[in-house]
């Protein structure tokens, strides 16, 4: 009986409350651009931030009163933006923007570049680099904590077991937090379509470099060289103690890293179902040789 | 008397924030720009001024008439989350700009225990109509005053040299529990 008289009073009081509510919201009621809701639904309404809004709301907010594209989506991508497209009336170009995907910059895991003591304090890489540096021999490489994979609202990057991050190409969404965490910039947006880099950021010398991780860039020229040879000299560039694929034209190719003593100069590493989602994506289109933007 | 005695304890010596530690989320959320504190207190304090009434005649007239104090909780968050959306519908047509700059935190005060905290309160405390309308309306003073002067201490914050890690809401929580313990001081003012 008790029981029953509470549901019954907890039900009149809901009742109550929502006929309350209801009368409110007509009084209320406030006219909204019906674009804006339906490209409100459109939206992934995760929230990542990747637009560079704060909310899918806001981003909405922006693309209905014309004041942001209607592509900046990136977790959905060309085809959400061809969805926001048809509610705002607009035609969205076909040079869509290819999937971007967080590239890691390090392949010195706990084989190639071994630790020299061990670190005990809060796992997270900010920290483990302001206070000592004993997480890793290289002080440019990943520190191994795993704050990226912390920061991923999309459970698309993971530690090795060896304690290097790798991205799941089909999960990422290119969103920018994990590159946001790194402390040590190790993470970049690269497109996915694009398959050759130079996995280090070491800027020590070559002899140094060597010293402290057996996959670091030397600076030893051997990849620039590949490339002037095949008659595309601006595909890679030398950036102090470290070749670096110029990320301007993306026009390096798997085969200039492989005479790469360290292979530090490689294809896709950190990075699983790349083909997957290759397959699944529009065929890139053929993109005039050397344009720079 | 006992209506400011009841005032002062909730706004300064029994300070919601900084003593009970309850309604931390919009304190930390809110608390980067002074004027968007400002009416977060002031929307707090509105809906905690009303729940405290509304709650107080549930409790007094329904739950209490019917032997029913367990429900006491379910009815509140009823209650709470029905004039929440009240207020949010009400500062979305008064005050779009506002509705703005609290943004995802308006619907959050839904789940401010502190709110929650206010009616719970002045049901335990056995308090009546006038004391616990004063009650709830001290309570939001107390969150105002305390986001507000948060506030203030963050806005200094952005142009402080602050070690990488601690950047955030790190230095934030350790501002907050130095205020915490500055607030103490008020502790032995009255007995409340």
């Amino acid at each position: 009986m008790t029981i029953l008289l509470a549901a019954a009073l907890m039900g009149f009081l809901g009742l109550a409350f929502s006929i309350g509510l209801g009368i409110a919201g007509k009084k209320f009621r406030v006219e909204v651009d019906p674009k804006l809701e339906q490209i409100e639904k459109t939206l992934p309404g995760v929230n990542c931030g990747g637009c560079g809004f704060a909310s899918c709301a806001m981003y909405a907010e922006a693309v209905a009163g014309r004041k942001a594209p209607v592509d900046l989506c990136v977790v959905g991508g060309s085809a959400i933006a061809r969805e926001v497209a048809h509610v705002m009336g607009v035609e969205v170009s076909d040079e869509q923007k290819d999937k971007l995907i967080a590239v890691v910059f390090c392949q010195g895991d706990s084989e190639a570049s071994a630790f020299p003591g061990e670190y005990r304090g809060i796992r997270d890489c900010a920290a483990a680099v302001y206070s000592q540096d004993v997480s890793k021999r290289c002080k440019f490489g990943c520190v191994g904590l795993g704050s990226c994979v912390d920061a991923c609202p999309f459970d698309a990057i993971h530690l090795s077991p060896t304690g290097i991050p790798f991205v799941d190409a089909e999960k990422c969404t290119a969103c920018g937090k994990c590159v946001a965490a790194c402390p040590r910039n190790l993470i970049e947006l690269h497109p996915l379509k694009h398959d050759a880099f130079v996995y280090c950021k070491s800027q020590d010398a070559g002899v140094i470099a060597r010293k402290v991780c057996k996959k670091a860039c030397i600076a030893c020229n051997i990849c620039i060289k590949a490339a002037a040879k095949d008659n595309n000299p601006d595909a890679v560039l030398l950036d102090g103690s470290l070749a670096v694929v110029n990320t301007r034209n993306y026009t390096a190719k798997a085969e200039y890293g492989e005479k790469c003593p360290t292979e530090s100069y490689a294809t896709y590493i950190n990075v699983v179902n790349k083909d997957k989602v290759l397959g699944r994506v529009r065929k890139p289109e053929p993109e005039p040789a050397g344009t720079e933007s | 008397m006992s209506l400011l005695l009841i005032a002062i304890a909730a706004v300064v010596v029994n300070n919601f924030v900084l003593t009970y530690f309850v309604g931390i989320c919009p304190f930390i959320g809110v608390s980067k720009k002074i004027d968007a504190a400002l009416s977060m207190g002031i929307a707090v304090t509105f809906v905690m001024t009303l729940t405290s009434i509304v709650t107080w005649v549930i409790t007094d007239v329904i739950l209490n008439k019917l032997n029913m104090p367990y429900l006491e909780y379910v009815a509140y968050i009823v209650v709470i989350a029905s004039l929440v959306q009240l207020v949010e519908m009400f500062i979305k047509k008064t005050s779009p700009s506002l509705y703005k700059a609290l943004g995802i935190y308006l619907p959050l005060i839904t789940t401010n225990c502190a709110v929650l905290f206010v009616a719970l309160l002045q049901a335990m405390r056995n308090y009546n109509l006038v004391q616990a309308t004063v009650f709830g309306f001290s309570a939001g003073v107390g969150f105002t005053l305390a986001i507000v002067i948060m506030a203030g201490i963050r806005e200094q914050l952005e142009m402080a040299d602050v070690p990488r890690p601690f950047r955030g809401a790190a230095i934030t929580l350790v501002t907050a529990s130095i205020l915490a313990l500055a607030f103490m001081g008020f502790s032995g003012l009255i007995a409340a």
